[in-house]
């Protein structure tokens, strides 16, 4: 599954893009957190993101619960949860 | 009588007209029902009868608030509010900076000072506890806002705290600013109110501190506050600052892009943060008593370190077709330099693009993508010569002038330039932009925090959840008359709750969450009531037709129909309480019946 960062998980990570396996939100950052510690450390607990991160789907649908199901084709987007300023 | 504990009991009205200044008390009654900063000043517009006046008028008012936590050791709080009708939109205009003006406002003994008037000549105002002295100011005038705080710093002495209107503010440009220290009361044009009161700055000195409740138990608040600070919640702004909103929003097809015709931009990553923070010097700055540092400086080719922030980015960059990031932070320092607010100029901008690629006008150097072009424009509006009359005015007055229905695509409400969320693929901040009291406003509405949650579909909301948008206003309220900066909102947990247990601790009031919800209501609904003495109808709150018409190009879903946002608007004003269309109770009739 294709994964782009953005903000803080971009800064954690070093990278904006990476592959993660798993069929499920939860699965793809228990992957992530594994390739990228401090990724895994900062923003990520277990199979959810921490307060202040937030998944989305492609672009269209912003998704919180690790059981939600990725569909073939799927991009997760890994972001901070404020907008402002 | 001892004034309630965080407040000093009274304000300072200054007429200019007369040069003479009284000490008003404020009852402890009063001060509870509008806390401070955006809510004190609305009600002290009000007293003013500021509503019903020509903003650059003699007779009109403008207020620097203060708060009961300024002073405080409660991180983020050293803020003030600006307050006055606005020459932009004719309607409530209240406006936030920070650092030091606020904390040594305070010391004067005050907490408000309210301008009336017009002085005869360009003056500068001096407060120095119970001292008000006007002093001239026609060296001055022509200055940028650096060089003025510099020469009255070196007049004055550093003690004292200034805040200054630049060239744009003295030519009454209709969204100029006014300036401490390299931020920036922004939004809606009060540097213009003060210009027209023949104003170049204001210096504060005082040594008068307020009591504070219960003093040892606030310290350890703060402290607890201080700690959660360096969290997560803040991580964003500490280590990036507001400009890493960009990526994201290009990403969703939101960033808005040559006056809102599309929705993501091809040069985005050339001005990104990340690209800036790789091939530049970046550093880092915070506002006084703040613990969040959200402050991101980028050198210039020269080394001339400049602040950047996303609305500065989006409106200077992608909103002009431009991807020269040297262009754009050269052109945000002339904002600031020269007091312009850089949503506003990037928004007027942009919009005498399209007109003058339209054929609207004639201009035929000013082209989307043009760097060049966009310096020359805003070296236009600030020196008043050629097509900067026009631009001065801001985009909804330019268009009225230009007609030829350009009004559809200029990129405003009730005559305020919009942010950087383009509304049509973040639908729950587009109903903020049509509510809000002072126009289109990411400040006064944080919506955009519920489109980017699961609460919405956010290019397909509905009227069930209008109430979430009453919510976010409550609560920017609420923190803008604290004062508390928004970037802190992330790491409360109950905002209304943890607030009523600082004002304890603060005024000794024994409140609850339940009154603190009533008197964000409170504040919302006197700025709803200013703008109905001021002129408002249903019919302003809306968005411009390019947003009601035309999808975002790039993603066919992110439309939002004219009758949808009235279905919005209309759950909006009942979860308010007010009528379907929006007026008060007392007001059903109209403005006339206040």
């Amino acid at each position: 599954m294709t994964v782009e960062l953005f903000g803080i998980p971009r800064l954690r990570a070093g990278v904006s893009q990476s592959i993660a396996d798993g069929s499920t939100l939860g699965e793809i950052l228990l992957d992530l957190a594994r390739r990228f510690p401090s990724l895994g450390e900062d923003c990520i607990d277990g199979c959810t993101l921490k307060a202040g991160y937030i998944a989305n789907l492609s672009g269209e649908r912003f998704v919180t619960d690790p059981e939600t199901e990725l569909n073939e084709g799927d991009i997760v987007l890994l972001m901070s949860l404020d907008a402002g300023g | 009588m001892h004034p309630t504990p965080g407040y000093h009991g009274r304000y300072l009205r200054i007429d200019l007209s007369i040069g003479i200044a009284k000490s008003v008390s404020l009852e402890a009654s009063f001060l509870r029902k509008y806390l401070g900063g955006s809510g004190l000043g609305v009600a002290l517009l009000m007293k003013e009868g500021a509503a019903m006046v020509d903003p650059l008028s003699p007779e009109a008012a403008i207020a620097f608030v203060f708060s009961p936590l300024v002073g405080s050791p409660l991180t983020t709080s050293a803020k003030f509010a600006v307050v006055s009708k606005s020459p932009l939109t004719q309607r409530i205009n209240d406006s936030l900076a920070s650092s030091g003006f606020a904390l040594t406002g305070k010391k004067t003994g005050n907490d408000a000072i309210v301008l009336v008037g017009r002085a005869s000549r360009p003056s500068i105002v001096l407060i120095e506890n119970d001292q008000v002295r006007l002093e001239p100011a026609e060296d001055l005038m022509g200055c940028s806002n650096p060089e003025t705080q510099e020469k009255l710093r070196s007049r004055l002495g550093s003690d004292f705290q200034i805040a200054t209107i630049g060239p744009a503010g003295e030519r009454l440009v209709r969204f100029s600013t006014i300036s401490h220290d390299g931020r920036h009361a922004g939004r809606g044009g009060s540097g213009a109110v003060l210009g027209s009161k023949n104003i170049k700055a204001i210096a504060v000195r005082g040594t008068q501190r307020v009591q504070w409740s219960d003093q040892s138990a606030l310290v350890r608040l703060a402290k607890e506050l201080s700690e959660k600070s360096f969290g997560p919640a803040t991580a964003k702004y500490r280590e990036l600052g507001t400009a890493s909103n960009l990526l994201t929003f290009n990403r969703l097809n939101v960033l808005p892009t040559r006056n809102f015709q599309q929705g993501s931009f091809h040069g985005a990553t050339a001005i990104s943060s990340e690209e800036l923070g790789v091939v530049r010097n970046r550093t880092r700055a915070s506002c006084a008593a703040c613990t969040i540092g959200c402050e991101h400086l980028y050198s210039l080719k020269s080394g001339v370190p400049v602040r950047l922030e996303y609305e500065s980015l989006f409106a200077l960059g992608s909103l002009c077709g431009i991807d020269d990031s040297e262009i754009v932070l050269v052109a945000s320092q002339r904002c600031d330099a020269a007091g312009l607010d850089t949503i506003s100029s990037g928004g007027t901008i942009g919009f005498a693009m399209e007109c003058a690629e339209r054929g609207l006008i004639d201009a035929p150097w000013l082209r989307f993508g043009d760097g060049n072009a966009l310096l020359r424009a805003l070296d236009l509006i600030v020196s008043g010569k050629g097509l900067g009359q026009l631009l001065a005015m801001g985009s909804r007055a330019m268009a009225m002038e230009i007609g030829c229905d350009s009004i559809e695509f200029a990129p405003q409400v009730k005559g305020l330039e919009l942010p950087g969320y383009d509304p049509r693929g973040l639908q729950m901040m587009a109903l903020g932009f049509a509510v809000g009291s002072r126009g289109a406003d990411h400040n006064r509405s944080g919506a955009y925090e519920v489109d980017f949650s699961e609460a919405v579909d956010r290019r397909n909301v509905g009227p069930e959840s209008a109430h979430l948008a009453v919510e976010s206003e409550d609560r920017a309220a609420l923190m803008d008359s604290l004062i508390l900066c928004k970037f802190l909102r992330g790491v409360f947990g109950d905002l209304f709750q943890e607030s009523a247990e600082i004002l304890r601790l603060v005024t000794g009031w024994n409140l609850t969450a339940t009154e603190l919800r009533e008197t964000a209501l409170r504040i919302v609904t006197e700025k709803k009531r200013f703008n109905i003495l001021a002129g408002w109808t249903p019919s302003e709150d809306t968005l411009p037709k390019r947003m009601l018409q035309t999808a975002i190009p790039e993603d066919a879903r992110a439309s939002l129909s004219t009758d949808r946002l009235a279905s919005l608007i209309k759950a909006y004003n009942l979860a308010r309480g007010w009528s379907e269309e929006g007026w008060l109770p007392e007001s059903e009739t109209g403005a006339g019946a206040l």
